[in-house]
């Protein structure tokens, strides 16, 4: 029988009210643009409701979610026991005056279960946490300069971004140096050529950037760079934001074998609830202190219960085998359907974090054609973003999923003859 | 944040460029052109760009380069004299070629002047719907030439284009015109045509959408959601790509 296609005209009606009253109707991540919707036709644009593995658009398609909200969806969406949790400390309190004792107690459990960890300090944006550890740096080192690694990602601050994206000026970024991921000798250089001027050297732990295929460290490149950066003084930090309890429930570091001078979570604490995380190393609990740095619901108490709760349920399930043993699954399946239908699937990155691209043309027109194909018929991948697991996708689903993958590669085929 | 020698690439093939494509589309351009037998002026900048003009029978094309043969040589001692020029504000004198002085008063400035007038119309000249599409095409070609100008010198357009990989960005308005930019070893050239060999697109819907693109009235990226604007392939040549288009606002407005 063929395979229902998805029609998306509320979501469609949906976006142009959007567009009346919020700039570009849905900006950021979520929105058409920079979630590489093409054509934008095959994507639903509103989302109704969630549960588990799967979102429901305002149309009523179903959607397989392999994109998890970017992340947040960690346990499946509505888990009973994070939302239980949650629940109960809405009915007590949620954000006042006095900040409640959980957070206390979700920094305790944040110190005990991350292996670099010393102290722990809560806000709400992955990008709140990085620019955090940043100041921290550049307070305790009294240094300027951050190295990069070219294709990151670490938030939306001015920092962050880069001298030609609008709002940024040159002084925003003047600090930044640039390096290339598994670069050892070129990280060496630029710390000789800076020696005693750079505060941190950020990083992801793997380079999972878009349009390529994402790279895992070389071996000792970790070990290597812990070193360097001991020796001259730098805070090494890791963009854990996005990995964060999908490699390893003790932090990416730890997964990686070496431990950093300050760690960043955000996404997948609280499976949904938004908090976001920076752990540290003793050495620098006294620049966190002298920091000016808060926000107005940054001390709200049901995301602290919605915390604790999903970590404990993740270290319960020992979630990162379960991801790796289901992503491995999933995309050995997919691979095969691709090479079925005369096609070359390369699946790049961790496992948990899988990232898949086409290699049949040099532009990726053949593999955007098939991602929407996919959309079309209820799986939701992205075109070139790393994907997500969550604990709640079942092999039923995972069968489901490589179905329609092997019917988007058998619609598409006649155009790639 | 721009800059006068990269402001000097952008007169010299953004927009005396154009006039190849405002002598293909305007009859009025070709007829100012008409029964003439080749004749072409040299533009060379100190420190700049350097390009010849060649005007035979109704049509115009610029080759790079100031030709050592050229009947006229206009030579300029700065980008800001070129530039000046250009805006109106310095008169230039020709170091060869005072002969064919009436050319240049009679074939060229009005050339020029036709060129202005399609470039920065009046509210009213774009109510005419052949008007406005000759002024947008032309203000397309401009533009997509400026991007490359823009990628190769302008500092800041030249860390966009650091991470432009190497390829053909195809970029057009449906039914009304196309242009490639070509991308290799993040220098950019723009061919004023659909190369066919695309490693990455962008398109407007049609002539009305790119007009209020150009004129600032749409954002792109409402436009993509709104499906006004489609893209496809490899998408970091076109985000890069825009990236400099923000700073050709810049440098023509």
């Amino acid at each position: 029988m063929a395979m229902k296609i998805n029609t998306y005209t509320k979501s469609r009606e949906w976006f142009d009210r959007a567009t009346k009253v919020i700039p570009s109707g849905v900006y950021g991540h979520l929105g058409p643009a920079e979630g590489n919707f093409m054509p934008v036709t095959s994507f639903p644009l509103m989302g109704d409701h969630a549960q588990g593995s799967y979102f429901w658009d305002v149309d009523g398609n179903r959607f397989v979610d392999y994109m998890c909200a970017y992340g947040p969806n960690v346990l499946g969406y509505n888990d009973p026991d994070v939302d239980a949790a949650a629940l109960e400390q809405m009915k007590k309190g949620n954000l006042m005056t006095s900040p409640s004792y959980k957070m206390v107690e979700l920094a305790e459990l944040m110190v005990d279960t991350i292996a670099s960890a010393d102290w722990a300090f809560f806000a709400k944006n992955g990008n709140d946490v990085t620019s955090g550890a940043v100041m921290a740096a550049r307070a305790a080192t009294h240094r300027k300069k951050i190295v990069f690694v070219n294709g990151f990602y670490h938030g939306v601050s001015p920092w962050t971004q880069k001298i030609d994206y609008p709002g940024i000026l040159p002084e925003d970024v003047a600090n930044n140096l640039y390096i290339d991921w598994n670069d050892f000798d070129q990280l060496e250089q630029v710390f000789a050529e800076n020696e005693g001027e750079i505060a941190a050297f950020i990083s992801t732990p793997y380079l999972h950037g878009n349009y390529f295929d994402n790279q895992l460290p070389a071996d000792g490149y970790w070990q290597k760079v812990r070193e360097l950066c001991t020796k001259n003084g730098t805070a090494l930090i890791v963009d854990d934001v996005r990995a964060g309890f999908r490699l390893d429930i003790a932090g990416s570091d730890h997964f990686y074998g070496f431990e950093a001078d300050m760690i960043c979570f955000c996404k997948a604490i609280a499976n949904g609830y938004n908090v976001s995380c920076l752990c540290g190393k003793d050495w620098l609990k006294s620049a966190v202190s002298s920091l000016s740095y808060t926000g107005s619901y940054w001390y709200s108490a049901v995301p602290f219960a919605a915390g604790i709760a999903c970590i404990n349920k993740l270290k319960a399930l020992d979630a990162p085998a379960l991801f790796k043993e289901k992503a491995t699954k999933l995309t050995e399946g997919l691979k095969q359907a691709a090479a079925d239908n005369g096609f070359h699937l390369v699946v790049s990155g961790e496992p948990a974090l899988f990232y898949l691209r086409l290699a049949d043309d040099d532009s990726l027109f053949i593999h955007q054609d098939w991602i929407q194909e996919c959309v079309r018929r209820g799986v939701f991948f992205a075109g070139h973003h790393n994907h997500f697991m969550n604990a709640s996708l079942s092999d039923e689903d995972i069968a489901f999923t490589l179905e329609v993958a092997d019917d988007a590669f058998k619609a598409i085929r006649p155009k790639y003859k | 944040m721009t800059d006068s020698k990269t402001l000097a690439y952008i007169n010299m093939y953004a927009v005396l460029g154009t006039l190849e494509n405002l002598c293909e589309l305007d009859e009025e351009a070709r007829g100012l052109l008409k029964n003439k037998k080749m004749i072409s002026i040299g533009l060379d900048v100190a420190g700049g760009p350097a390009a010849t003009l060649y005007f035979k029978n109704g049509y115009c094309r610029m080759e790079d380069g100031c030709s050592p043969d050229c009947t006229i040589k206009m030579g300029f001692s700065s980008c800001e004299k070129f530039n000046g020029m250009i805006d109106g504000t310095v008169t230039p004198i020709p170091s060869k070629g005072l002969l064919h002085l009436g050319f240049l008063l009679k074939s060229f400035m009005p050339l020029t002047d036709l060129l202005a007038k399609y470039m920065r119309p009046e509210p009213e000249a774009l109510e005419d719907e052949h008007f406005f599409e000759i002024s947008t095409k032309l203000m397309f070609y401009t533009i997509t030439v400026a991007i490359a100008q823009i990628a190769n010198h302008d500092a800041i357009g030249r860390f966009s284009a650091s991470h432009i990989v190497d390829g053909d960005i195809y970029m057009g308005i449906k039914g009304a015109c196309a242009a490639t930019v070509r991308a290799k070893n993040h220098h950019l050239v723009t061919i004023k045509k659909d190369c066919g060999n695309r490693r990455s697109m962008m398109e407007f819907c049609d002539i009305h959408l790119a007009r209020d693109l150009f004129d600032g009235k749409v954002n792109a990226v409402a436009c993509i959601g709104e499906g006004t604007i489609s893209m496809g392939g490899m998408i970091s040549m076109i985000d890069n790509v825009n990236r400099i288009l923000d700073r050709v606002a810049l440098y023509l407005a």
